[in-house]
């Protein structure tokens, strides 16, 4: 029999792979490896806990907390009890973790620490439905008294007492799942309303797993690093869905602030990432080589036009001639290689971008130093993947072709349609979003997307986030603002212009980048506020500006801008977990600033 | 959050009628108090009311002209402060006393000293024992910043961490002593609130993981009403009023002592 769903693939890779590393974790500052074995004796053992505790089938059981092989360990545990794991973002205020757990109808939570923790106490009256929350980490909890608390190690301690007296349970409760079971659910982020609960079967995960590994091969010999939030279907893939497939190996950062430090330890071999973390290394490198030496600056700007060069040429699909190889080689060993060092991403065969449009500039940028960055395209509601460029052929802006196992179709409008394998079961308690979005098994992505000649998918925009002027023009605000967002002063960028004459800008600085700025211009200031309060700042903003309209099309430039006098915030419900705008939030709560500029 | 069970044993460290004086300023008038294992005691009072004395008294810097300190029931006044350090009694200082230019590790690793055993040979060769030692106390060290969450900023020279960072290094380096007692002077002073919130959740753990009897002289009061199990009120060297922070709040000498008194 195949192995067709996670819980299966792990016993699988436990026989083929036993003593060997499967996940890497950062403890004390030293890295410790912990094998496949170990891996399945955690998984093993907490599910057997988790089952004595009265686990059943399609139950739910929530899990809150940064990235650790704990998370992991908790997933694959619940999926092969055949009950269902919902990821939760750390981030979450305590009103959307209320309204997940209380919307999956979550028996168990488990919580990383006592940040999380406090949360979910904040709310358990009101959550009938939770029996156990299980907490991984019980620094400065081990005093607290409430009854539903019970400790991660406790779990396994009860399940390791099964084990010794049935060894064979478990794999016989593996042996049980099947391919038609809800592995997990998604809470897609909800820019436009409360989060929805995708639910993905292990026939999603199959299917893409399948599809996936045919456009960008993985293999055993890996490395990768679990940068994002584990709860985003792309990172479970990245962290959970492909190592199961080819046994690469997964490290975990010591904690999310030393994360940057901890990427140049690991140097993975592949690397899944999104436009803000590239736009923030991207800004960071152009501030460090304005404060750099002479020499290093000099390096960097005589290298930076070769980089670039060759990054065209390969991207229109030409051939690098012997000279620009050449001095591509040069500039490699004098400044690209180095500074691939400083971000981590010496190594990096593979470098896949998703979850939101990136820019046209940052790709360009890091294709220059060399790194492969391609963008993927994808939904939660498709597990996680639609399109992908495959192999070194790539076009600026397209996000390559339909990965096999696909079938694919544009409507009229445009809008993306999909059917196959990885589309998705249904919305959790939400027949009616379900049927909104599957139609006839097409999946209807609500995305833009226009092909080309030669059938490579390039992605317009959100279909609800099309703005349509007054002369009843369709713009696509996300690549003006990603055109905008390439300045290293300009954080975050919302285009605003339906139904007006034209467009304008609400603009979030760069607290960081700014200040540093302002503070040698001598600029005093105290605070954000009054950071962007200052002219200069306002004047050096609509330089930013004058330079990106240079590159828009003249019913695309942004002609008035208005400067946020706060930054965008998920507690004042401005912006998602993943940090996505929510539009008419924005426009809504600022109004009084839009309506001025018109 | 609960607290904890007050009061196990109340003889675990003791202050007996101290008197201090300096060049005729009577800084203490017969102060007692004594403290519980894993009790957090806060010792307020206006500024000059002597708090700082008894902490220089605890660690040996000054000597008391009469009054004993007691430590599980043992006599440790006026011993040499590298003794009363090596007896389990770490402080953490109102003014920040780092070494600026060296690592963080390299200073929670100065906690460690009083651990150090082997000899300048074995030291010298970095041999066996002198080898296993220096794994420990780096063990131990790694757990400090683990517990205080500074994992980011282990390797950067001090001088250039943010003050509330700082701070947070200083609380390391007396963690890394694993005292039995901890003194803080003045832990959140000049924090904004986000560091004050860290801190006091920090001292809150440490009393709980690490079960460690605290003194902490404050004079942020939401702080010290906040986490402290116990309150002892000091004015012009003298204790006016002694108990639980309810108690304290209202107490009319308090208030007194503070605001003054009305004319």
């Amino acid at each position: 029999m195949s192995a067709d769903t996670l819980p299966k693939l792990l016993l699988e890779k436990v026989r083929y792979y036993k003593k060997e590393v499967a996940l890497r974790e950062k403890q004390l500052g030293v890295w410790r490896p912990i094998t496949w074995n170990e891996y399945y004796d955690h998984v093993e053992t907490f599910g057997l806990g988790c089952r004595d505790l009265g686990l059943k089938p399609q139950e739910k059981v929530s899990i809150l907390g940064d990235n650790c092989p704990e998370w992991l360990y908790a997933d694959l545990a619940t999926q092969s009890l055949r009950a269902v794991a919902v990821g939760v973002y750390p981030t979450n205020t305590t009103e959307q973790v209320k309204y997940i757990l209380e919307h999956s109808g979550s028996k168990y939570v488990v919580v990383k620490d006592q940040e999380q923790l406090d949360k979910v106490l904040e709310v358990n009256a009101e959550l009938p439905l939770l029996e156990r929350i299980i907490v991984i980490d019980m620094k400065g909890v081990r005093k607290y008294t409430y009854p539903l608390i019970i400790s991660y190690e406790e779990v396994e301690e009860v399940g390791r007492r099964i084990r010794q007296k049935d060894p064979d349970l478990f794999t016989g409760i593996i042996a049980e799942t099947e391919a038609s079971d809800i592995a997990i659910i998604v809470y897609t982020s909800g820019t436009t309303g409360p989060p929805k609960g995708a639910m993905l079967s292990h026939r999603n995960i199959t299917a893409v797993q399948h599809g996936f590994l045919q456009v960008l091969p993985i293999t055993r010999e890996d490395s990768l690093v679990s940068a994002l939030p584990l709860c985003h279907v792309a990172e479970r893939m990245f962290s959970l869905f492909l190592p199961m497939k080819v046994g690469c190996t997964i490290n975990f950062a010591e904690s999310v602030a030393t994360m940057q430090a901890d990427m140049i330890e690991i140097s993975p071999s592949i690397f899944l990432t999104v436009p803000r973390m590239l736009e923030k290394m991207h800004s960071t490198i152009t501030i460090k080589i304005q404060n750099a030496n002479p020499i290093k600056r000099c390096a960097y700007n005589l290298c930076m036009p070769i980089g670039g060069k060759v990054a065209d040429i390969r991207l229109s699909g030409g051939k690098v001639g012997l000279l620009y190889h050449t001095l591509f080689m040069i500039a490699y060993f004098l400044v690209f290689r180095p500074l691939r060092n400083r971000i981590g991403l010496l190594q990096v065969r593979e470098c896949v971008s998703g979850a939101a449009p990136l820019s046209k500039d940052i790709m360009r940028f890091f294709r220059s130093l060399g790194i492969r960055i391609k963008e993927a395209y994808g939904c939660t509601e498709s597990t996680g993947v639609i399109s992908m460029p495959e192999g070194e052929g790539l076009k600026l802006g397209s996000v390559g072709k339909p990965v096999p196992g696909i079938e694919f179709r544009l409507e009229d409008d445009g809008e993306i349609l999909i059917k196959g394998g990885l589309v998705f079961e249904g919305y959790h308690n939400d027949p009616e979003g379900s049927n909104r979005v599957l139609k006839d098994g097409w999946l209807y992505t609500g995305d833009v997307g226009k092909l080309d000649e030669d059938g490579d998918l390039f992605i317009v925009d959100r279909k609800k986030e099309i703005i349509i002027n007054a002369a009843g023009k369709n713009i696509a605000p996300s690549e003006i603002e990603n055109r905008l967002k390439f300045s290293t002063f300009i954080n975050e960028a919302i285009v605003i212009g339906e139904g007006r004459k034209y467009l304008t800008a609400l603009i979030q600085v760069d607290y960081e980048n700014v200040a540093n700025w302002a503070q040698k211009e001598d600029i005093p200031f105290t605070n954000y506020k009054s950071l962007v309060g200052n002219s200069k700042v306002r004047r050096l903003i609509d330089r930013e500006i004058t330079e990106a309209n240079k590159n828009l099309a003249r019913v695309e430039t942004i002609k008035k801008f208005a400067l946020l006098d706060k930054e965008l915030d998920q507690d004042d419900g401005e912006v998602t977990a993943t940090m996505k705008v929510k539009r008419q939030i924005i426009e809504k709560k600022y109004g009084d600033i839009i309506e001025p500029m018109y | 959050m609960k607290r904890s069970a007050r009061m196990a044993s109340p003889d675990f460290f003791e202050i007996r009628d101290l008197h201090m004086r300096f060049a005729g300023v009577q800084a203490l008038q017969g102060v007692s108090i004594s403290v519980a294992k894993n009790e957090l005691l806060a010792v307020i009072g206006p500024n000059g009311a002597g708090k700082t004395t008894i902490f220089n008294i605890i660690n040996g810097v000054y000597h008391p002209y009469k009054g004993k300190i007691l430590l599980e029931g043992k006599d440790i006044t006026c011993l040499k402060p590298y003794k009363i350090a090596r007896a389990g009694i770490a402080r953490v200082f109102q003014n920040i006393e780092l070494f600026k230019n060296m690592t963080v590790i390299d200073n929670l690793l100065l906690g460690r000293h009083q651990f150090l055993k082997s000899s300048f040979l074995s030291g010298s060769f970095f041999l066996g024992k002198c080898l296993r030692e220096e794994m420990d106390n780096r063990r131990k060290v790694e757990e400090v910043i683990e517990f205080l969450e500074i994992e980011e900023v282990r390797k950067q020279l001090v001088k250039s961490l943010p003050f509330g960072l700082q701070k947070r290094v200083e609380l390391g380096r007396a963690l890394c002593m694993d005292p039995s007692i901890l003194l803080l002077d003045e832990p959140v002073a000049g924090m904004n609130l986000e560091e004050k919130e860290d801190i006091a959740r920090f001292i809150l753990d440490i009393k709980e993981e690490m079960e460690t009897t605290i003194i902490m002289i404050e004079h942020d009061m939401e702080v010290v009403m906040d986490i402290a199990d116990r309150i002892c009120v000091i004015d012009f060297g003298v204790k006016i009023v002694e108990g639980s922070p309810e108690v304290v709040q209202n107490h009319p000498k308090v208030i007194e002592a503070y605001l003054g008194l009305e004319d």
